[in-house]
């Protein structure tokens, strides 16, 4: 297998060598880079400081390197990888001290269908789960630096991104849109957690979104997640999710690299049903941003979580964003809980290189 | 008997009526430019609608889920290619779902293809160039001889898609070329005076019109193509432009027209915003429109 291995690139190398003889030294137009996956990698620098010491174990880190892959598989399928490298802080049980490590995980590995009739759409592998519109974005898209707190009390701090099949389907309806079905292993462990075979996690999220204007779009979800949960704790029980998202954009077409706004709000009531009865708890948060210059936003943000604990927090953000490929951020958070306000500063820079990527809506 | 005939009569009616209605093909473009000259050479045989407006940077248009709706019905999506729509167009088609306009079926259209393309990078690029199109300029539409390349291809297009009415989008084909043919001479003659003329722009735009026209871009406002102009690279750009004495200065109406302004204020030069596009201002509502706001405008602008 290795000696196969070596002969292909040898072949590739080969491939390569010509395609550049022929078209200049341009790796553009060479023939290597026609079947290659398109290739952006992204970096976040973080900064951050926070007025409880305990909380801080350091103040500059790598926050995320993100390596994200597209391409065509062939005439039915595209394929989308990202290999995410975070940074975590363990604390070592054994001499009880803090240190840093990186540790690299498939963030997103899918394929998605390209030809399918009736309206079909079909993905494969592991992905962002489509429950709400946070727990779609990667940790650069975020538009906070860090993310709500109900997303990450709720589906922990790499979101709902299980290994599953999605079906969407676009309705007929005069307006978009959207039913999104998923199957997935139900391995969140802030959610479901199950050792039996049998208990997959579900989710239905229904998309709808409305142009008001020619300027202002805005969009109502419904999302839900069901799982059975079956571990050393509980015997028998099940979690679930109901969530609700709302958002306005709005965006004047001729001033559109300009000026725009966007306000948002997400719901969250999750319930954990175990032999000693249910655990509920409820999320709120709500946000608006707003961009008053070509490089300049502005923006500020709710955030609610209540079980046994009542979690609130304030965060306040400029962003800086001198081209489509750079953005400096700057956000200050008040955290109001039970005993004392901890007050956190934070700075991110996030930078991507390589192919231009597509924007989410 | 008759109680039954009536709606009978009326259901044939009806039954005859949308037989002898042909089903129209449904086209989709990103740019006004394109729909403008389908709907030319399409005529009543076509559905068309733009999704940039003429006045937006489509550069920087967002994949809105409408967009997605529209594109998933279309039969024919056409669009301008080289990277102009790449942070928006691949998102849209991939939530379309919509096998006829996929990329590398029948009914997508990359206009680019026939094209001379100008600006393309001789060898490495990278960013630190700016936002550049490593494919080439993509301003191509601002060449009417262009267009007369783009007509072509819709046509061959549209005769694939509707092999039946072959011979109607051809009378319109012929129609269409013979009047921008005769336009462009116009033009040409209209802007001879002119031939030569050194320009400012705010954005690499416009390198299709100058050559076209024989005016000479000799420097832009921005910095470097997609990024805004620094307080240096301004104060170079004006002494630059006073000692070349650079009578003109041509921006889009969606750059940032203050800046460009400024600069023509401090220089003396002529400040003309054109349309980039079709639609780009409320008068130009076709291709020939284009192009006759633009030579009468600049034609204003040179004439003291």
């Amino acid at each position: 297998m290795k000696k196969i291995n070596f002969v292909l690139l040898f072949l590739l190398m080969g491939f390569r060598a010509w395609g550049e003889g022929i078209e200049g030294s341009s790796t553009i137009t060479g023939i290597s880079r026609r079947f290659n996956p398109a290739i952006s990698l992204n970096g976040l620098f973080l900064g951050a400081v926070a007025s409880k010491h305990e909380e801080m174990d350091r103040i500059f880190r790598i926050q995320e390197v993100e390596t994200y892959f597209t391409a065509f598989v062939d005439p039915y399928l595209k394929g989308d990888i990202t290999l995410a490298i975070h940074s975590h802080s363990n604390e070592d049980e054994h001499e009880g001290e803090h240190h840093e490590g990186y540790h690299l995980e498939i963030e997103e590995a899918y394929v998605t269908t390209q030809n399918l009739p009736a309206n079909l759409t079909f993905r494969i592998g592991k992905f962002l789960s489509f429950f709400g519109k946070h727990n779609l974005l990667h940790t650069h898209q975020f538009p906070f630096i860090d993310p709500p707190i109900a997303n990450q009390k709720i589906f922990g701090e790499e979101g709902l991104n299980e290994v599953g099949i999605e079906a969407s389907y676009l309705t007929p309806l005069p307006f978009y849109s959207e039913i999104i079905l998923e199957v997935m292993e139900g391995e969140n462990e802030n959610l479901f957690e199950s050792s039996k075979v049998w208990d997959l996690a579900y989710l239905l999220h229904l998309k709808n979104l409305w142009d008001l204007s020619e300027s202002t779009t805005l969009e109502i979800g419904v999302s839900g997640v069901y799982g059975r949960i079956h571990n050393e704790e509980v015997e028998k029980g099940w979690s679930s999710v109901l969530g609700e998202d709302l958002t306005l954009k709005w965006k004047p077409p001729r001033r559109a690299i300009f000026h725009s706004f966007v306000v948002q709000m997400e719901l969250f009531e999750s319930i954990k049903k175990s032999e000693e009865g249910k655990d509920r708890s409820f999320g709120l948060t709500t946000s608006a941003l707003y961009q008053f210059s070509r490089r300049w936003w502005i923006g500020g943000r709710y955030d609610l979580f209540k079980n046994e604990e009542n979690l609130q927090r304030i965060s306040f953000l400029v962003a800086f964003v001198p081209s489509e490929f750079t953005a400096i951020r700057f956000q200050y958070n008040v955290n109001l809980n039970s005993e004392e306000a901890i007050h956190e500063g934070m700075i991110q820079l996030n930078f991507t290189i390589g192919s231009h990527p597509a924007h989410k809506y | 008997m008759k109680k039954f005939l009536i709606p009978f009569v009326i259901l044939t009616q009806v039954l005859f009526i949308s037989s002898t209605f042909k089903e129209k093909i449904n086209v989709v473009t990103t740019l006004e430019d394109f729909a403008s000259i389908t709907k030319e050479i399409g005529g009543d045989r076509v559905d068309v609608i733009a999704i940039a407006k003429g006045c937006q940077n489509p550069h920087y248009l967002e994949g809105k889920p409408s967009f997605m709706k529209r594109l998933n019905k279309a039969d024919l999506l056409i669009y301008n290619g080289l990277q102009l729509e790449i942070g928006w167009l691949p998102l849209i088609v991939q939530g379309a779902r919509n096998p006829k306009i996929a990329y590398g079926a029948k009914g997508n259209l990359d206009c680019s293809k026939g094209i001379h393309i100008l600006e393309v990078p001789q060898g490495e690029v990278d960013r630190s160039m700016g936002d550049v199109h490593p494919e080439g300029n993509p301003h191509y539409t601002l060449d009417p001889r262009n267009g007369i390349i783009i007509a072509n291809r819709i046509f061959e297009k549209l005769k694939e898609l509707s092999p039946d009415d072959e011979e109607y989008f051809k009378k319109n084909l012929d129609e269409f070329l013979h009047k921008l043919e005769r336009k462009i001479e116009e033009w040409e003659k209209r802007m001879e005076p002119y031939r030569g003329t050194k320009v400012v722009t705010y954005h690499k735009q416009w390198e299709y019109l100058a050559e076209w026209l024989g005016f000479k871009i000799v420097g832009e406002i921005e910095d470097k193509p997609g990024i805004p102009p620094s307080p240096r690279h301004l104060s170079w750009l004006i002494s630059f432009m006073k000692e070349e004495k650079i009578p003109l200065i041509i921006a889009a109406n969606f750059d940032d027209i203050d800046t460009a302004r400024k600069v023509s204020q401090k220089t003396g030069a002529t400040l003309l915003i054109l349309p980039a596009f079709v639609g780009g201002e409320e008068e130009v509502k076709t291709y020939l429109d284009l192009f006759e706001t633009i030579v009468s405008k600049i034609e204003k602008g040179l004439k003291r």
